[in-house]
């Protein structure tokens, strides 16, 4: 057991740089930059994020899509980000926080039922950036009268992208 | 007082003595040490430290210009792989510190291996712009799948893996590789 035990440490002070932050604690993009959505209307589709403190989202990397019959999106309403200048890219905006985006669906129909795919990318202060990433909501577009359908979080997937 | 005294040598006569049996004592101390020490090693090391490098070594990528490049064809120096792309700001920044470290300890055997989580012609234009004066090897999309294979399990950059002259994986690092802490690895491995 003891041998066991040295073994399991043993690699640590070879490789140990004085580097406890060799793994910064960090959060999966579905968590730091979490979606969700809802049909407010036939017309009219609600999309969410909550990024977590710590956390930011460029706000030029946002593409939104729904896949169904016959519907499209118009342009989504991005609200003004927070602008920075970036010292690589220039004038950038950036969102903290809750942000919420209007989009309209073009020949969306009462009733029907559409994936609606975000796709964003962004980064955390501790220094690290992700990949652009994609969530997905399956949402049901309310017919006249019913009013907003409920808020859909976007499902977290088990596995990573790539595997 | 009365807890310390059950579980003392001598219990008073009224109160049967509570003991743990040894093998159990043993047992428990045996997995404290051992999750202890999966700890120790998960939290200053990646797994992926304690393996060699020969599956690094083995891949081939193509560079900027389209030729195909062999990690292996570095075995014997001490080798920085850095998975980056050009849409991360923070790689950007310490890729300025790893051109300084390259241009004053190149000679003394330091390579630093750039792999891009990106595309040929944005990597190729930005490595003109900073006058990068080591390998940017493209990886696309993939690149990340090697990283995580590595050790990075969030998928995130910038990633670095060094690895030593004799070949083992002797850090890894998800964010910047700091000035200082890249120095004192260097001090160790030069």
């Amino acid at each position: 057991m003891v041998l066991a035990c040295l073994l399991t440490a043993g690699p640590a002070p070879a490789a140990d740089s004085g580097l406890p932050s060799g793994r910064p604690k960090l959060l999966p993009p579905e968590q730091a930059f979490h979606f969700s959505a809802r049909a407010l209307d036939a017309q009219t589709i609600e999309a969410r994020f909550d990024v977590v403190d710590g956390y930011y989202l460029y706000r030029d990397k946002l593409r939104f899509a729904v896949e169904s019959g016959g519907s499209s999106l118009g342009p989504a309403e991005l609200p003004a980000g927070k602008r920075k200048k970036d010292e690589f890219f220039g004038d950038v905006e950036t969102y903290r926080g809750a942000l919420v985006i209007r989009l309209p669906v073009v020949n969306g129909v009462p009733g029907q039922g559409v994936l609606l795919k975000a796709d964003s990318q962004g980064c955390a202060d501790a220094g690290v950036c992700y990949p652009p990433t994609m969530q997905q909501v399956r949402l049901s577009l309310p017919v006249a009268g019913s009013g907003p359908g409920p808020l859909v979080d976007a499902q977290v997937p088990k596995k990573g992208l790539f595997n | 007082m009365s807890e310390t005294t059950a579980v003392s040598e001598r219990p008073p006569e009224d109160r049967p003595p509570v003991r743990f049996p040894r093998w159990a004592i043993i047992a428990l101390a045996a997995i404290v040490a051992l999750t202890a020490g999966a700890y120790v090693a998960r939290t200053t090391v990646s797994p992926a430290s304690a393996r060699d490098a020969a599956t690094l070594l083995g891949i081939s990528l193509p560079d900027v210009d389209g030729r195909e490049q062999k990690l292996d064809q570095w075995r014997g120096k001490v080798l920085v792989v850095n998975f980056w792309a050009t849409w991360c700001a923070p790689c950007r920044e310490e890729m300025r510190d790893f051109i300084r470290a390259q241009k004053s300890d190149g000679s003394r055997g330091l390579q630093f291996v750039g792999i891009a989580v990106d595309q040929a012609d944005k990597v190729k234009q930005y490595a003109r712009e900073i006058d990068l004066n080591y390998p940017a090897l493209i990886g696309g999309m993939g690149a990340m799948q090697l990283s995580q294979s590595l050790g990075n399990d969030l998928m995130a950059l910038p990633f670095t893996v060094v690895v030593s002259r004799d070949g083992k994986i002797v850090h890894t690092q998800l964010g910047p590789l700091k000035q200082a802490a890249l120095d004192e690895l260097l001090a160790k491995l030069l």
